[in-house]
């Protein structure tokens, strides 16, 4: 029974894809000029990695868009947290600051790309702010709903020890929210790189965004398509990094499930 | 300050909104005195431990430790909680390590320590696991362990064994006693237990329904080990129990 179940784990994913790939040439088979087959898009992929576009090859353009992410996020983790801790520790802070973000918070970050590019210009700072808008959000409500799920036992029990406040939020409030701020930041990164795509889609000369759309302007939708296959990948890989970083950090949280 | 009390509590009163818990209680715990307080659910047992350690502010009255306020910071007290209070983030090990370590005390000291009651606690197998992997006695365990590690003056324990097997629980009466008498602490033992309030106290609190007053003292005087079939300990305990069954 295990053995079966072991064989349909394995047997089942490999399915689901071969399921994908057999709808993408159905497709492919059906209007081959809009569609392109999927040796076609690995074999793009292939040249794209070979010969540079707009300067850079493919690697380059996927190292581009990361890096952007990666600095608007690092960014939006400090600040996120911090204003997260106030919101969610000091009432008044609480009072004063939760309406606002409560009004700009429903505005998806794509909304904001316009008056970015109006305040920011056309270059890498506008890229980073549009990432950084989408990464606090989710940092901000995770840190507020770990701050106010602290189980005031702990509280009372560091306390009781003779812990002062400074050493009852660093000892106690922030390790017992650490697992919810840690996944808001998980949500932070996966937002951060559609914020990215978004951004880079309307003006950009590299990134990933930028390739799909040199690729619809150009109408090579084997392009469009490797682009695509990029992003999905570059995700997953990011996924099973954050995950591992999870088990890193929250140790206790991970071995619970 | 030789003489003084350990412990002085004066008309201490305590309402949430209508409800009157403490009604004026005034009562003396001496320096190295091993009191136990017994009385009904909801009496206000677990609400005068809070008190004492200022993680609740009387309504009137005070209580004073060594003659000041009590402070967590300035006195070395430490509390068992009757709801778990292991911090989940830390190893066994890292959480009977953490009350010494806010009391600053010296390094050598901390690692002697900690093995120490580990060793004591049985918790020796399961010092590199997280509070959640083990059972809620064992977790418990831990609790305990961090108290006695930090060698309180005051040591505080809202019925700490309540759910303990027998054998575990006689253990640990007889280890807190040891504890107690190594370390010169004063403690206050709060149990539903009337055995096992007999078996531990220099005298014993009889609490009454709220609004709470103290309704009796009771002075022990039998030397330890105290032998729980003796006639004088039967004595005691249905005493006692007489009392509390009363309302
Ligand atoms: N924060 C609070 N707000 C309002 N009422 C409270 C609060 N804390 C305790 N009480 C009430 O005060 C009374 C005494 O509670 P307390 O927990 O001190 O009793 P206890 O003697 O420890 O009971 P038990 O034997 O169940 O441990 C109870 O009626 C309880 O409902
Ligand atoms: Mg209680």
């Amino acid at each position: 029974m295990a053995r079966m179940k072991k064989w349909m784990d394995l047997l089942l994913p490999v399915l689901s894809v071969f399921l994908l790939l057999t709808l993408w040439i159905l497709l492919h088979v059906r209007k081959p000029d809009i569609m392109p087959a999927p040796l076609d898009v690995l074999q793009k992929l292939w040249e794209i990695t070979l010969h540079p576009i707009s300067k850079a090859t493919l690697p380059i353009h996927i190292l581009v868009s990361l890096g952007r992410v990666l600095g608007a996020f690092a960014l939006a983790s400090v600040l996120g947290v911090t204003f997260g801790v106030l919101l969610g520790w000091y009432e008044t802070f609480h009072h004063i600051a939760w309406p606002v973000f409560e009004i700009i918070r429903p505005i998806p970050p794509i909304a904001w790309i316009p008056l970015i590019i109006l305040w920011c210009g056309i270059g890498e700072t506008s890229k980073v702010v549009i990432v950084f808008i989408g990464a606090i959000v989710p940092i901000v409500l995770n840190t507020v709903a770990g701050i106010r799920q602290v189980n005031p036992m702990l509280l009372k029990a560091a306390r009781s020890m003779g812990a002062n406040d400074m050493a009852i939020m660093r000892e106690a409030v922030l390790p017992d929210s650490l697992p919810s701020i840690v996944a808001g930041m998980k949500t932070a990164l996966s937002t951060g790189w559609m914020c990215v795509l978004a951004a880079e889609m309307v003006v950009a000369r590299q990134g990933v965004g930028f390739l799909i759309i040199r690729g619809m302007d150009s109408g090579d939708s084997a392009l469009i398509l490797a682009g695509m296959v990029v992003i999905g990948v570059v995700s997953a890989l990011i996924t099973v990094a954050l995950n591992y970083l999870e088990v890193r950090l929250c140790p206790w949280k991970v071995t619970q499930k | 300050m030789g003489n003084q009390a350990k412990v002085k509590v004066r008309n201490l009163t305590k309402k949430f909104g209508d409800l009157t818990v403490l009604d004026h209680v005034s009562f003396d715990i001496e320096r190295g005195e091993f009191v136990c307080i017994v009385g009904p659910t909801g009496c206000g047992k677990t609400t005068f431990l809070n008190l004492l350690v200022k993680l609740l502010e009387p309504t009137e009255g005070n209580i004073f430790i060594d003659g000041e306020e009590a402070d967590p910071k300035k006195h070395n007290l430490s509390f068992v909680f009757q709801e778990p209070s292991a911090f989940p983030w830390l190893t066994v090990e890292q959480n009977i390590r953490f009350g010494q370590e806010t009391k600053k005390r010296p390094r050598q000291e901390i690692d002697q320590t900690t093995e120490y009651i580990l060793e004591m606690l049985g918790l020796k197998d399961f010092r590199n696991k997280y509070p959640h992997e083990l059972s809620a006695s064992t977790e418990q365990r831990i609790v305990i362990g961090r108290s006695f590690a930090m060698k309180p003056d005051l040591l505080l324990m809202d019925e700490p064994y309540g759910q303990m097997d027998l054998k575990l629980r006689y253990y640990l009466e007889d280890e807190v006693i040891r504890l107690q008498q190594a370390a010169k602490s004063t403690v206050i033992f709060i149990t539903h237990n009337i055995e096992e309030a007999v078996y531990l106290a220099d005298r014993c609190l009889i609490l009454s329904q709220k609004p709470t007053t103290v309704k009796e003292e009771v002075q022990i005087n039998m030397p330890h080990p105290r032998n729980v079939a003796s006639k004088e300990f039967i004595q005691l305990r249905e005493y006692i129990t007489e009392q509390i069954r009363w309302w």
